[in-house]
């Protein structure tokens, strides 16, 4: 019976997990200004390697999804390949509680009905989520934190542009 | 406040007292199909996650060996996820609410039905434990108590969209049973939108098949 009161009172006390905190949010901000310094577009970055996929499989760009910064860099599938030559943006966020492919579907889903979105995909090995946002597109920091909260994860890092291709000036 | 009423009421149920779904709750906008057959009953759910922390389906369930069915309206909430990096862990509280009726020639009618109890889960990409339990009112089919507990590991980690594999132990415990409590070794096969489970009950010889499926 102590058991059953213990469990109760943990239940009860207990708030929804919430986004990315405001903390979480601005750690975020740092490493994209650090990391950002490049004049080279994403897009013409991405365009100096030659990426084979096949059957759809996610490609690791520069050989590696962890960049040179040592954070995860953007994934590379036939659709965040097409839109980045397209002169997408890409953006790489650090998801928590990603351990499943129901959490995969879960972020596609909620990241893919976006119209800012024009391709996205979740790295369970770098537990990564890599978006290219349509050209003139923006999405911010706390929109993809809602997002993500949306999907039922927490986001816990972003990184844009070069720092999301692993690129450290 | 009112969540919490509802809380206190599907845990205090719960206390009381098959069992809920794997995966209840979804990302919003989530539609889930999920097909349990356990050692005695066997049923389907359909639910819709209009917010990530809680969802609402309607569940048909048959009990085999007593000859009854169950509609219910089933509502799970997410009471708490903990987040890692190389984790995740859940709370969830269930019921529903519905009828009781008689199958395959059983004369006792209809009567009105309700459940409810809790699950929680923890896993990594190489390992998993569960805990779920249920307290069944089903008016004059009777009453039940059945709680479950889950380990398993995934013998290599798969990447996206890879075809996952677990092997996994469950022993169930139903204190109202003749044989109450109960073993089922099952492998579990997870591939994008598709989990299917596949075991075999020790002691009543009973196949598990669990699906589920994830729109």
């Amino acid at each position: 019976m102590k058991c059953v009161f213990l469990i109760s009172a943990i239940t009860l006390g207990l708030a929804i997990a919430p986004g990315a905190s405001s903390e979480d949010q601005s750690h975020n901000s740092e490493h994209p200004h650090q990391d950002v310094a490049s004049g080279a577009s994403s897009a013409a970055t991405h365009g100096a390697h030659d990426h084979q996929s096949h059957d759809g499989h996610p490609m690791e760009h520069s050989g590696s999804a962890t960049g040179q910064n040592g954070h995860a860099a953007l994934t590379l599938t036939d659709e965040i390949d097409r839109a980045l030559t397209e002169g997408g943006t890409p953006i790489v966020a650090d998801v928590l509680g990603v351990v499943c492919d129901f959490c995969a579907i879960a972020m596609n889903k909620i990241f893919g009905s976006r119209p800012e979105v024009a391709a996205v995909y979740v790295d369970l090995d770098t537990k990564a989520l890599s978006l290219v946002l349509s050209p003139g597109s923006r999405l911010s920091d706390a929109e993809i934190g809602e997002l993500a909260v949306q999907a039922g994860y927490r986001i816990a890092g972003i990184r844009r542009d070069e720092a999301a291709l692993g690129i450290t000036l | 406040m009112r969540a919490r009423a509802l809380a206190a009421w599907l845990l205090a149920l719960s206390l009381y007292s098959g069992i809920s779904a794997a995966r209840p709750v979804s990302y919003t906008g989530g539609l889930t199909l999920i097909e349990e057959s356990d050692r005695q009953s066997t049923s389907v759910l359909v639910h819709f996650t209009p917010a990530h922390q809680w969802s609402i389906g309607l569940r048909g369930e048959r009990n085999r060996d007593q000859d009854y069915a169950l509609y219910t309206l089933h509502p799970t909430w997410l009471a708490k996820r903990w987040f890692g990096s190389n984790h995740q862990g859940n709370l969830y509280l269930h019921g529903g609410v519905g009828v009781a009726t008689g199958v395959n020639g059983n004369p006792l009618g209809e009567d009105l039905a309700a459940h409810g109890g809790v699950m929680a889960d923890w896993e990594t990409r190489s390992l998993f434990a569960s805990y779920r339990s249920r307290y069944l009112d089903a008016g004059h089919f009777g009453t039940q108590f059945a709680h479950a507990a889950r380990a398993g590991f995934a013998p290599y980690i798969g990447k996206t969209g890879n075809l996952h594999t677990w092997l996994m132990l469950e022993i169930d415990h139903r204190p109202s049973e003749r044989i109450s409590l109960t073993a089922t070794p099952l492998i579990r096969f997870f591939k994008g939108p598709v989990l299917l489970e596949l075991g075999y009950t020790l002691s009543v010889n009973q196949p598990l098949i669990n699906f589920t499926y994830r729109l």
